[in-house]
C-alpha cells in the first residue's frame, strides 16, 4: 500500500510533466478505442449485411451444387423438409429457394437473369432483403394476394428485379416482362410477368442479375416440380453461424450445410484481416505512448538519483527499486487510460449514434460484392475497449523498465555524491 | 462463331444466295482443290431460297425431346423456323435477319430479341448455339487450310482438311478438321477444337440421299465433347431449293402470325 502511495506522490512532484505524459497516453487510448470501434463497425456491418440481408448464417445445398450450380442438383426433397422442420425447433428461420437461369425481356431490351423462386413469407420472416425495395414492394404474401395480385386492376404474376438488371431492361414498376427459360423437361418455358418491385442496392450479384418470383410461378415456368436448390438459414443474431451449423447438422445429413464463412471465404478472410490490421495500427500508437513514458520516467529517475542512492544504502534491493519505478509508470498509465477511456467511449458513442455519412461520396460502397451501409457507424464490443486499455498499461510498464533498471543498478556511493 | 457450323441444320436457315446454277451443278469430281472442297461443303445446303421440314432430337443427361419444324430461308441472311411439334411449343418461331435473332412465343404472344450476351447460348435447348444460326462466312475465307490426310478410312476414300482460323477471323474455334468423301465431296464429319486445341464437339453426317434435287447428307448429329450420351440429331425430311418467297415473310410482323 505504501508503495502505491509513494508512487502516486512521486508522480505529482512534477505535475506539469506528468500531465503532459498522461495527456499523450489518454489521447492515444481514446483514439485507439474510437478507431477500434469504427473498424469493428465495418466488420459487423459486413457480417450483418450477409447474415441478415439474404445469405444467412448458414446455407444448405445439395452436395456438389455450389461447384456446378446445376438446376438438376436440387436438395433431396426429404432432406429439405427435414431441415425446414428442424430449423423451427432450433430457433432458426429458414428460406427455401430455387434458382434457374433464363432470359428476361422488356420491350426491345433483354438480358440474362437468375430467377429466384422464393417463398415470400419465409423471406420476409428470415431476411431484410424484402424490406429493401427501392420502388414498389417485394413479392406479396399469400394472404395479401387474395387469389392473385393485381396491378392497375388486372391480375399479374409478380416479379421483383435487382437494381442494375432493372436499369438494363429500363423496366420500372408496372413494366411487362417476358421470361424465357430452358425448363427442366427441355421445353422452352415462357411466361409473362409484371414488375411489382425493384430492389435498392443489396449486393453485386443480386443487383446485376436477380429476378425474384413466387415459387409457384417458378415451378410452372421451369417445370421444376417444387425443387429447392438452397435453404438459407438465419438466426437473426440470436446464434452464431457455428451454432446454426451445429444445431442443424443432423437434419441436413444427405446435403451440404455450410456457414456463410465457407460460402464467402473472401469476405470471411477480410473480417479476420481487419482484426490483424487493427492491432498493427494499435502497435504504432502503443509505441508512441510507450516512448513518451520512457522519456518521462528517465527524467523522473534522473532527478531522484540521490534518493535512490540513499534507498540502496539503507538496504533497498535493486528489485525493490525496479518495482517502485514500474508501479509509478503503471499508476500513470492507469490514471491516463481512465481519462482516455471516458473520452474514447464518448467518441465511439458519437460515431455509433451519428455515424459518418458516406453517401456524399456518391454511389454504393461495395466491399467484396457486399454493399455496405451508407452511414459508417462504430460498434463497441468489450474486447475492443479492454484490449487497448490493457495493452496501454503493458506498454507503459514495459517502457518504464529501462529507466527502472538504470535506477536499480545504481552504485549508492556515487549516487549520493552526484551533483 | 462464323465458319463451318452453318453446314449443319443452320446452314439451311442461313442459305447463301448462290447462283441458281449451283443447284443443278453436278457433284464435283475428285481432284478438286482443298478450297473447292470446302466451298462445296459450304454451298451444299444453300440456294437462293429454300423451304423444307426437319426434325430435331435432343438428348441430354436430364431429358430427351423431339421437335418437328418448318423452315424458310432467303438469301444468306434471312431465315425463319417455326416449330410444328410438340404441341406445347407449336408456333414458337425463330427469325434470323442479319446478325439478329428474334423468338416468337405464342403462349405469351410476344416477340423477344436474343441479346448479344446470350448468342453463345443454346438454341431451343439443342447443342447448337444461337451464334450457329447467324454467322455466315465461308470456311475458305475465315480459315487457313491444308489437306492433312488422303486415302482410305472406314471403307471410304476420304480427304481430311485441317482448318486453322486466320488471325483476323472472329472465330471461337482453335481448329476445325473436316473429313469428306473424295468421290463426291460429301462431308462425313467435322471435329471442332477449342482455343487450347482440345476437342470441343463433333458433327457427324449421315443418310446421304437425293433431296431437293441434290445429293447430300440428310442427317447430322452434333456431339459435345465430354458429355457421352448427349447429342442433337437433325434430320431433313423435305427440302426444296430456289422456291419463290416473299421478303415480307422474314419480318417481325410475319413472325407473330
Amino acid at each position: 500500500m505504501s508503495t502505491l502511495r509513494i508512487a502516486w506522490r512521486n508522480l505529482w512532484r512534477n505535475s506539469r510533466r506528468t500531465w503532459i505524459t498522461a495527456a499523450a497516453i489518454a489521447l492515444n487510448t481514446a483514439v485507439l478505442i474510437a478507431t477500434f470501434g469504427l473498424m469493428r463497425g465495418i466488420v459487423v456491418d459486413m457480417v450483418r449485411q450477409i447474415t441478415l440481408l439474404s445469405v444467412g448464417d448458414a446455407v444448405v445445398h445439395a452436395e456438389g451444387y455450389r461447384q456446378e450450380r446445376s438446376f438438376f442438383k436440387p436438395i433431396p426433397a426429404e432432406v429439405a423438409s427435414r431441415v425446414l422442420a428442424a430449423s423451427e425447433a432450433a430457433g432458426v428461420r429458414a428460406a427455401p429457394r430455387a434458382f434457374g437461369f433464363g432470359l428476361v425481356s422488356s420491350g426491345s431490351k433483354s438480358s440474362g437473369a437468375m430467377f429466384w423462386g422464393v417463398d415470400a413469407a419465409a423471406e420476409r420472416r428470415a431476411f431484410d432483403l424484402p424490406g429493401r425495395a427501392a420502388e414498389g414492394s417485394f413479392l406479396s404474401l399469400p394472404d395479401e394476394r387474395g387469389g392473385g395480385r393485381t396491378y392497375l386492376g388486372r391480375p399479374v404474376r409478380e416479379l421483383v428485379l435487382g437494381r442494375k438488371l432493372a436499369k438494363t431492361l429500363q423496366a420500372g414498376v408496372g413494366a411487362e416482362i417476358v421470361a424465357v427459360v430452358q425448363a427442366g423437361d427441355g421445353s422452352l418455358g415462357n411466361e409473362l410477368f409484371t414488375v411489382t418491385g425493384v430492389l435498392g442496392g443489396v449486393g453485386e450479384e443480386i443487383d446485376r442479375s436477380a429476378a425474384f418470383i413466387h415459387r409457384a410461378d417458378f415451378d410452372e415456368l421451369f417445370v421444376a416440380d417444387g425443387r429447392v436448390h438452397q435453404i438459407a438459414l438465419s438466426a437473426r443474431g440470436a446464434l452464431t453461424d457455428a451454432e446454426v451449423v451445429q444445431r442443424l447438422a443432423a437434419a441436413a445429413r444427405g446435403a451440404e450445410l455450410v456457414s456463410w464463412r465457407a460460402l464467402l471465404p473472401a469476405v470471411s478472410d477480410m473480417t479476420r484481416m481487419f482484426d490483424a490490421m487493427m492491432w498493427i495500427f494499435a502497435l504504432v500508437f502503443l509505441l508512441a505512448a510507450g516512448l513518451g513514458v520512457t522519456n518521462t520516467m528517465l527524467m523522473a529517475t534522473y532527478e531522484r538519483i540521490r534518493e535512490f542512492g540513499v534507498l540502496k544504502a539503507l538496504g533497498r534491493s535493486p528489485w525493490g527499486i525496479l518495482r517502485d519505478v514500474a508501479v509509478e509508470a503503471w499508476l500513470l498509465a492507469l490514471s491516463a487510460t481512465a481519462i482516455g477511456l471516458v473520452v474514447g467511449l464518448a467518441g465511439s458513442w458519437y460515431l455509433w449514434a451519428r455515424g459518418i455519412d458516406m453517401s456524399s461520396l456518391g454511389g454504393d460502397i461495395v466491399v467484396q460484392g457486399v454493399t455496405m451501409n451508407n452511414v459508417w457507424r462504430a460498434t463497441l464490443v468489450p474486447m475492443d475497449v479492454v484490449g487497448p486499455v490493457v495493452a496501454m498499461w503493458l506498454a507503459c510498464v514495459l517502457a518504464s523498465l529501462y529507466p527502472a533498471a538504470r535506477a536499480a543498478r545504481i552504485d549508492p556511493v556515487r549516487a549520493m555524491t552526484h551533483v | 462463331m462464323p465458319g463451318p457450323t452453318r453446314v449443319c441444320l443452320l446452314a439451311c436457315l442461313a442459305l447463301n444466295a448462290m447462283p441458281l446454277a449451283r443447284a443443278a451443278e453436278p457433284a464435283p469430281r475428285s481432284g478438286l482443290s482443298a478450297r473447292e472442297l470446302l466451298d462445296h461443303v459450304d454451298d451444299l445446303y444453300r440456294g437462293a431460297s429454300a423451304h423444307g421440314r426437319m426434325s430435331m432430337k435432343v438428348v441430354t443427361e436430364h431429358w430427351t425431346r423431339e421437335m418437328k419444324m418448318e423452315f424458310w430461308s432467303l438469301g444468306k441472311d434471312r431465315s425463319l423456323v417455326r416449330i410444328l411439334e410438340p404441341k406445347k411449343e407449336k408456333g414458337t418461331a425463330t427469325l434470323k435477319s442479319g446478325d439478329n435473332i428474334w423468338n416468337f412465343l405464342p403462349k405469351v404472344s410476344r416477340v423477344i430479341k436474343v441479346p448479344s450476351s446470350m448468342m453463345g447460348g443454346s438454341w431451343m435447348g439443342s447443342h447448337f448455339t444461337n451464334d450457329d444460326l447467324v454467322k455466315e462466312s465461308r470456311m475458305a475465307d475465315d480459315y487457313d487450310f491444308q489437306v492433312t490426310f488422303e486415302g482410305a478410312r472406314g471403307g471410304d476414300e476420304v480427304v481430311e482438311i485441317t482448318c486453322v482460323p486466320k488471325p483476323t477471323a472472329v472465330v471461337v474455334w482453335g481448329k476445325v478438321v473436316v473429313v469428306l468423301r473424295r468421290a463426291d465431296a460429301i462431308p462425313l464429319r467435322m471435329d471442332y477444337f477449342d482455343e487450347d486445341l482440345a476437342p470441343a464437339r463433333s458433327l457427324v453426317f449421315d443418310g446421304v440421299r437425293v433431296l431437293g434435287g441434290r445429293t447430300m447428307p440428310t442427317q447430322m448429329r452434333m456431339q459435345p465433347q465430354g458429355k457421352p450420351g448427349e447429342a442433337t440429331e437433325v434430320r431433313y425430311e423435305q427440302i426444296e431449293f430456289d422456291v419463290p418467297l416473299e421478303e415480307g415473310l422474314f419480318s417481325l410482323r410475319s413472325l407473330q402470325r
